[in-house]
């Protein structure tokens, strides 16, 4: 056992070897790609699996930022951003890459990021294709956009249908197109790397990341039923991040078993992350990577830990996609998945089905700009008494999260009262 | 046509006007405004959003406008967030998501006709007519009058001196968005008003103006007069389309291509599009500077600048970040600046 005032839990085995894992893979890659392999940069909901049954090793943009964040180079990137004449306060989270570029080697993360062959990205929002359209323009990138259409219909309560009924969920129309787009890219993909898409090894991408999909809805359930917390936010993050990033892997549904096993045998042995639990945290949002230690930073005060991050959530509730044409079934991966994390009320009802679920008793929702109608998310959870605490800035953005610990501090110590 | 008809609210800029009037409806361009109170509600569901479009939410909320439906375009993230709280908070009239892919793949041309299918199919329930050749014909020629008095408004801003000032020609584009589409015709021809001699001729560029209020204040010196735009509430508005084909297959193949074939908003087009826009409307209409006026979380227009200094190479082209509350001072900053700009240049 360990928590209020004892020494901070063992590291999970599970999250040590997935960042190994990826650094070790990284640096591979890299000399790969300088070596002359052409690499992708591919935004998170891009089809990946397309890439990788095609034989093109990617990096996942978001991902990437992560990294940027976490090894403080935040700051020179947007920097650089702004050096090129664009702002530097808009979607920080998916321009962090697009500065980093500009860094000298020695100060970009792991020697920095060899420039991609293929950037491909989904046209959310209103800007990630104007930054898409500026890696485009660097020697030797081509950018391809695919439409993002928006979530009509949008069912709520759509995690039982999902991974079958795709089609009712999301619309065929809007599979359609994006099914269309996706074809339109492999055939572009083939001729610039004189490799043929082979369905049957696609079709096999896509079963390994439904059974990765079905661990991680195990591992979810377990700790949505655990009292108390028997592992920290924190190392779930990248336990199940990594694998997600080698989706349709046989190392990422063994890196997805391995999660599962290792935490059920930390329930099984009554490990706790904070002995002394009396307060359980949601955290809505993307993560707050330059500040990692702030999850745990309530635990000796107030008994408060971050039971739940939309990161494993997700990985159980949203990818798993069956179905007979790998092509399409992968339209239907990606067509709506962002919508499941932020378009009420597909959105709100999950975050409140999650909420219950993990026994939640006050949620902290990190509003970025780029988070539509957050009010309704909040007022659904509100209605259900949970209390949150809206907070509204980049993740990606230091200078934005500066009294992020504070105001959670008085959050907790005035609405979310102890509840064991 | 006749102002008895049923409205249909439209918010952003993809809608086909003739594809309405020929259901028997009259559209209604709601594009919110400068200034005015903001519901705290409003501001707390959208979150980080423009507060022109908090303004309209609030506006909707308060039934303020007698509608009968109302059509959201999925033309920038504000739009498509308004669309999303109106769905969630049940709106008192019908709302209808209009969804217009970018890229002319074909893919996109497939669910862009699904897409307009599905507005006519939601029109026709409000107003409880149908489409058929005749109806669109008319529209069609309705519609086109109007286009043609936006080009005669438009001669009339680009002549040296302009004979009508850039707050009067956008205030009677704006409401020409709104009426029947002869009275739109009359209200477009009336818009003359007496530009000072020796007026800087400004183009201006940047995020939409829900009302002429910015304008007036950039031309109430006299120092400016605003003889061109490329955003979407004013010249760059889809107004004045008419497409004629011999059935309704036709002439929604054609709308479907008019959308494809045009430049849309800064949101939804790449920055060197935008940029070579602005820079081939801004040299037509002989501007003297140009202007790009930016509000607070209308972030995508922030993109497009480096682009358009670059097409704009020997014209001043002065940018200005309009945050709420400030929109008089960013106002008169920008003037000082563009006089500035001009007289170094």
């Amino acid at each position: 056992m360990s928590g209020q005032g004892a020494a901070a839990p063992p590291r999970l085995e599970s999250a040590a070897a997935a960042t190994a894992f990826q650094k070790e893979w990284f640096l591979s890659l890299a000399d790969r790609a300088r070596e002359g392999e052409p690499i992708a940069l591919a935004n998170a909901d891009a089809p990946h699996e397309l890439l990788r049954a095609l034989g093109i090793p990617y990096v996942v943009n978001q991902w990437w930022s992560s990294i940027i964040s976490a090894k403080r180079a935040a700051p020179a990137s947007l920097a650089a951003v702004a050096a090129q004449g664009l702002p530097d306060d808009s979607r920080q989270y998916d321009v962090l890459p697009l500065g980093a570029q500009e860094l000298a080697a020695e100060l970009a993360p792991w020697g920095g990021l060899p420039e991609p062959r293929f950037a491909i990205s989904e046209r959310s929002g209103d800007v990630t294709h104007k930054i898409f359209e500026r890696w485009g323009r660097r020697p030797g990138t081509e950018t391809f956009l695919l439409s993002r259409t928006a979530a009509v219909p949008a069912p709520a309560g759509w995690w039982d249908r999902v991974a079958h009924d795709w089609e009712d969920v999301f619309g065929a129309a809007r599979i359609d197109l994006l099914e269309g787009e996706i074809r339109a890219l492999a055939a572009t993909l083939e001729q610039r790397v004189r490799r043929t898409l082979d369905l049957g090894e696609l079709a096999g991408i896509m079963a390994l990341a439904n059974e990765q999909a079905e661990w991680n809805r195990r591992t979810r359930d377990l700790l949505a039923s655990a009292r108390p917390l028997p592992v920290a936010v924190t190392d779930i993050i990248p336990a199940v991040m990594v694998p997600q990033w080698h989706r349709g892997t046989p190392w990422a549904v063994a890196a997805a078993r391995r999660l599962h096993d290792e935490v059920a045998r930390r329930i099984d042995d009554g490990h706790a992350v904070c002995r002394g639990e009396r307060r359980r945290l949601m955290w809505i949002g993307r993560g707050l990577w330059s500040d990692l230690e702030m999850y745990r930073s309530f635990q000796d005060e107030f008994g408060a830990v971050f039971v739940w991050s939309m990161y494993l959530a997700i990985a159980a509730d949203g990818y798993a996609r069956y179905g007979d044409d790998p092509v399409r079934t992968l339209a239907a991966r990606f067509v709506g998945l962002t919508d499941l994390l932020y378009v009420p009320p597909m959105s709100s009802s999950w975050y409140v089905k999650e909420a219950l679920a993990h026994g939640v008793d006050g949620v902290v929702h990190l509003v970025a700009d780029d988070t539509p109608a957050p009010g309704v998310i909040t007022a659904a959870l509100e209605q259900r008494g949970i209390p949150v605490l809206e907070i509204r800035a980049s993740n990606a953005d230091p200078r934005a999260t500066g009294d992020v610990r504070e105001r959670i501090a008085g959050f907790v110590r005035e609405r979310v009262p102890a509840a064991r | 046509m006749t102002t008895s008809a049923p409205v249909i609210g439209v918010v952003g800029n993809d809608v086909p006007r003739q594809l309405l009037l020929a259901l028997g409806a009259r559209p209604h361009r709601l594009t919110g405004s400068w200034t005015g109170a903001i519901d705290p509600d409003a501001a707390q569901l959208l979150g980080a959003t423009d507060a022109v479009v908090a303004r309209l939410l609030t506006e909707l909320r308060s039934d303020a406008q007698p509608l009968d439906a109302l059509i959201v375009c999925n033309d920038s993230q504000a739009h498509l967030r308004l669309f999303y709280v109106l769905r969630a908070t049940a709106s008192t009239v019908p709302v209808h998501l209009l969804d217009m892919p970018r890229d002319a793949s074909e893919p996109a041309r497939r669910f862009a006709r699904f897409q307009l299918e599905a507005l006519a199919a939601f029109c026709a329930a409000v107003t409880g007519r149908r489409l058929d050749a005749a109806s669109l014909a008319a529209a069609a020629d309705a519609e086109a009058a109007v286009g043609d008095a936006l080009r005669r408004l438009r001669a009339r801003r680009r002549a040296d001196p302009p004979l009508c000032a850039g707050a009067d020609a956008l205030d009677a584009m704006l409401d020409a968005a709104r009426l029947a589409p002869s009275e739109a015709v009359a209200r477009l021809d009336a818009a003359r008003a007496p530009v000072s001699p020796g007026a800087m001729r400004v183009h201006v560029t940047g995020s939409s103006h829900p009302d002429a209020a910015f304008y007036r204040e950039l031309e109430s010196e006299g120092r400016c007069v605003i003889v061109s735009e490329d955003h979407d509430t004013g010249e760059a508005a889809w107004l004045g389309e008419a497409v004629r084909g011999e059935t309704t297959e036709h002439v929604l193949e054609g709308l479907s291509d008019a959308h494809f074939a045009r430049v849309t908003t800064s949101a939804t087009t790449s920055g060197s599009v935008r940029a070579a826009f602005t820079g081939d409307i801004a040299r037509e209409a002989g501007a003297d500077a140009v202007a790009a006026i930016i509000r607070e979380l209308d972030e995508a227009p922030l993109w497009d600048l480096t682009d358009q200094r670059d097409v704009l190479e020997g014209i001043p082209f002065i940018s200005g970040r309009v945050t709420p509350g400030e929109e008089i001072d960013a106002a008169r900053d920008l003037v000082r600046e563009l006089v500035d700009a001009a007289v170094s240049a």
